[in-house]
């Protein structure tokens, strides 16, 4: 590790410096390697009186603090990715406050390849929950897909991506803690095969402000953020805001008028968002061809009930059965082959729509 | 002298002989009851003496001893009235000529020396003609259930008088008719207003609805509040085939023991229970003091149990249900003994999609996280979810979005199609001791329900897409079965397969 390396991880884990300080005192010294070394010296000036006096301490002491801490990572098998790390995102620089040291679990190749970010609430409709796990399996296949790790549009993401195991998912809370709770075997797995990080080693618990400091990094963390739902006052809409202040690109879900989960997807497009139907639009965008899937083969019966369905949004088993003119049960047959084909999805009260 | 009378006892649906014997002896006047007697067996002394007094009769001032036999069999209720005084006027020689031999005598009396009517007299008149016994004298007012028994001769009077003057031959009583258990008087009498007619679209829960009754599965309803999930159940028993005597015999008897009998005295339609949730155990599966009484599983013998907001039940009343699907009976213990009831029924349950209870809903929009939804759903155990067959979503489609809108079909078109998929089964199973598809076991689904290469691999696509649990295989093959029945096709094919995929709303979401 070097000393560098070794001031950020001290400043942000050994001191109760808040940012504002830790950045007065990196300015101060121009080198953090030298504030590493003389702390005492620039402490004295650049802090106020009554934290000037908390960290007396010589640069053995501090080696031996930070000594202490990588061990325990290690441990632990996490590592921490600071400022001075040679695989320190890039992106993550422009973002306001760019965190000094983030901490991971897992594969930390991950952090030196490109990424891209896919978000959506927690109330995300069916239909949009399947289309995400659809996009983030294909865009998966260029891209490290970074997201959350709530329910809903975040779940949705990481299923897509998790069997490539190019997935990243930022945690608002410590890399002990899970939030939600119900989540935690999930995060275990990602820990495994992808990446887990978070600004906090050990235990944190959320706050108010948790996620909104988490939105920043994954707006930061990646070249484009996809949308797949946000309501008026969703905090996707954070991550995607972030985004569009570092310049990345956001890409949303179209949604109908009146759909209350995605009035902010539709508030972005009007500020100019891009509009995706499907992966390609996104994979395109970075100049990257898809790789086309198989034609699935379709029976007659398919083929018109996809008709149909292609036709109009969302429909009710009865309605396709009455346009196709099939029995209800013959349509139920049929839409059951083609959701087991991946290409319908169900959404509560019968209704079908089309992928 | 002493007399010997036969009545009979109640233990769970099985009518146990019991002896009266009565001694009236010199001495001190006294009236002394031994053979284990309830309180209200011990109060019946001052009901035989008034009704003695008010019908004519003479209560014998002496040393009255009356035993009941067997002793260690706890005797309850007020049926042994007509026996005890049948019996003290036996004993006390104002009987004579009279041939009691054979009789068994059972009758509630009142102060004036009427005769009310006792419950559980069918299955007492079944187990006595099963020992041996021919000649009954009951209570006028249970003739109607009485006269579904052939084979006996039932003489029905209204008062004591009525019985003596019958014993000593001044004045017989004709003996009862038998009735025919016939259509008519199963449609006698409170017609059910339930008609799948009346159900306003509802296409997929209809289909359902005819899959379950077809093959004796076990039906969930899923939908918001106010999509009809009530009154499809209800139409339940309309599609079930017809009762036969044997089983309305049996669910009589039931009914009989439970004292909820009609004034039919038969019950010729299909039960339709509907406990509410706040149910407790003992209500559900039976119980009692000494003796257990039937609990709602049992009176659904045959027909359906309707359980509305199945979440809201509570945990241990739902798990107990477990048992009872099953095997069909339950078996309940208590100090007085172990009591099994027959518990055959066709559960169906309905539930909200969520805690808001809007999920799907055309008109308003679900306001419930993924993990309050999950949390909902975790109430009803897994095991109680695998005994359910088919889980379908009841929708509020309006009638404007169908526009070539028929009246739904009626009950009777569909019991028809029912009827044939039964018939089907009949034949298949007539070897196998079980009746529909949804009694099957391992042994019969590797028999019947050999799967297409196509359809084998249909399954497996969907376990892996789908992410099902592994208990839920036997089940989809199982609903395939009934449908393909319901096709009359002998092998099941692709398509009855996707569609019994899509009665797994359930599986889907774990």
């Amino acid at each position: 590790m070097t000393q560098e390396e070794k001031c950020y991880l001290w400043l942000t884990a050994c001191t109760k410096l808040d940012y504002g300080e830790r950045v007065a005192l990196l300015n101060a010294a121009e080198n953090p390697a030298l504030l590493f070394r003389e702390f005492e010296k620039f402490s004295k000036t650049v802090l106020k009186e009554d934290r000037n006096g908390l960290y007396i301490s010589d640069v053995s002491a501090r080696e031996k603090e930070v000594n202490a801490l990588s061990e325990r990572l290690e441990r632990k098998n996490r590592f921490a990715v600071t400022m001075a790390s040679s695989d320190y995102p890039e992106g993550l620089r422009h973002v306001f406050e760019p965190p000094h040291v983030l901490y991971g679990k897992g594969n930390r190749e991950l952090l030196k390849r490109e990424k891209f970010c896919i978000v959506g609430s927690r109330i995300t409709p069916p239909w949009a929950e399947q289309a995400g796990r659809k996009f983030a399996e294909e865009i998966a296949d260029k891209f490290v897909i970074v997201t959350g790790i709530a329910e809903g549009g975040d779940s949705a993401a990481i299923s897509g991506a998790f069997e490539s195991g190019n997935i990243i998912c930022v945690l608002p809370c410590g890399l002990d803690d899970c939030y939600p709770a119900s989540q935690v075997a999930l995060k275990e797995k990602i820990a495994r095969k992808g990446l887990l990080l978070s600004e906090f080693p050990f235990q944190e618990r959320v706050h108010k402000g948790s996620f909104h400091a988490r939105n920043r990094i994954l707006a930061g963390l990646a070249k484009g953020v996809l949308v797949i739902s946000a309501g008026c006052r969703s905090g996707t809409l954070i991550t995607a805001n972030c985004a569009l202040d570092s310049g990345k690109d956001v890409f949303v879900f179209p949604y109908n008028l009146g759909v209350k989960q995605g009035e902010g997807c539709n508030n972005l497009v009007k500020t100019g968002a891009f509009l995706v139907t499907e992966a390609e639009d996104i994979l395109s965008f970075y100049g990257y061809t898809a790789v086309k899937k198989q034609a699935v083969v379709l029976g007659r019966e398919e083929t018109l009930v996809m008709e149909i369905l292609s036709q109009s949004g969302e429909l009710h088993a009865a309605v396709i059965a009455e346009r196709a003119g099939l029995q209800v049960f013959e349509a139920a047959a049929t839409l059951s082959s083609l959701e087991l084909k991946g290409l319908v999805t169900k959404s509560g009260g019968n209704k079908y729509s089309a992928l | 002298m002493v007399s010997k009378i036969i009545c009979y006892a109640l233990n769970g649906l099985d009518g146990v002989p019991v002896e009266v014997e009565t001694d009236v002896n010199k001495g001190v006047p006294q009236y002394e009851m031994v053979g284990l007697p309830d309180t209200a067996v011990k109060e019946s002394k001052e009901r035989v003496r008034s009704a003695l007094k008010n019908s004519g009769l003479l209560f014998p001032i002496n040393k009255i001893t009356i035993n009941f036999a067997p002793a260690d069999l706890k005797k309850e209720g007020a049926s042994f009235d007509l026996a005890v005084a049948i019996s003290l006027l036996k004993a006390s020689e104002q009987l004579v000529g009279a041939d009691l031999n054979g009789i068994v005598f059972l009758g509630e009396l009142a102060l004036g020396g009427e005769l009310r009517p006792v419950s559980g007299l069918l299955p007492i008149l079944i187990s006595a003609k099963g020992h041996g016994y021919r000649k009954f004298i009951i209570p006028a007012a249970n003739a109607k259930e009485a006269s579904f028994m052939g084979g006996a001769e039932i003489y029905p009077a209204h008062s004591l008088t009525e019985v003596v003057k019958h014993l000593v031959g001044v004045e017989k009583i004709p003996p009862l008719q038998t009735e025919e258990f016939v259509v008519s008087v199963r449609t006698a009498g409170k017609k059910s207003s339930a008609d799948l007619k009346y159900v306003k679209g509802q296409p997929v829960a209809r289909r359902a609805l005819e899959i379950a009754v077809a093959g004796g599965h076990n039906l969930l309803m899923v939908g918001p509040p106010g999509t009809g999930k009530t009154m499809l159940a209800r139409c339940l028993p309309t599609v079930m085939p017809d009762l036969t005597f044997d089983e309305a015999l049996e669910i009589t008897k039931i009914h009989s023991v439970a004292g909820m009998l009609g004034d039919e005295g038969i019950v010729g339609v299909r039960p339709f229970r509907t406990p509410h949730h706040t149910a407790t155990t003992v209500s559900m599966c039976g119980g009692g003091n000494r003796i257990v009484h039937p609990g709602e599983i049992s009176l659904a013998h045959g027909g359906v149990l309707f359980l509305d907001e199945l979440p809201e039940y509570k945990r241990s009343t739902l798990e107990a249900l477990r048992q009872p699907l099953e095997d069909g009976c339950i078996s309940v213990s208590r100090a007085g003994g172990t009591f099994t009831y027959p518990s055959r029924f066709m559960l169906c349950a309905s539930m909200n999609p969520c805690p808001c209870g809007n999920y799907g809903s055309a008109e308003r929009t679900c306001s419930c996280t993924a993990s309050e939804i999950r949390r909902y759903r975790k109430k009803v155990s897994g095991p109680l979810l695998d005994r359910i067959d088919l889980q379908v979503e009841v929708d509020n489609i309006t009638y404007d979005e169908l526009t070539s809108a028929e009246e739904g079909e009626s009950s009777a078109a569909v019991k028809e199609r029912v009827n044939g998929a039964r018939r089907i089964q009949h034949a298949r199973f007539k070897d196998c001791g079980i009746n529909t598809n949804a009694e099957m076991g391992e042994r019969e689904l590797s028999t019947f329900c050999t799967l297409s290469r196509e359809g084998d691999d249909i399954l497996r696509a969907t376990f892996e897409k789908l992410h099902l649990s592994a208990r839920a295989r036997s089940r989809i093959v199982k609903v395939a079965r009934t449908i393909a029945d319901l096709d009359s096709s002998d092998r099941i094919l692709p398509k009855h397969v996707y569609e019994a995929v899509s009665y797994r709303i359930y599986d889907k979401m774990d």
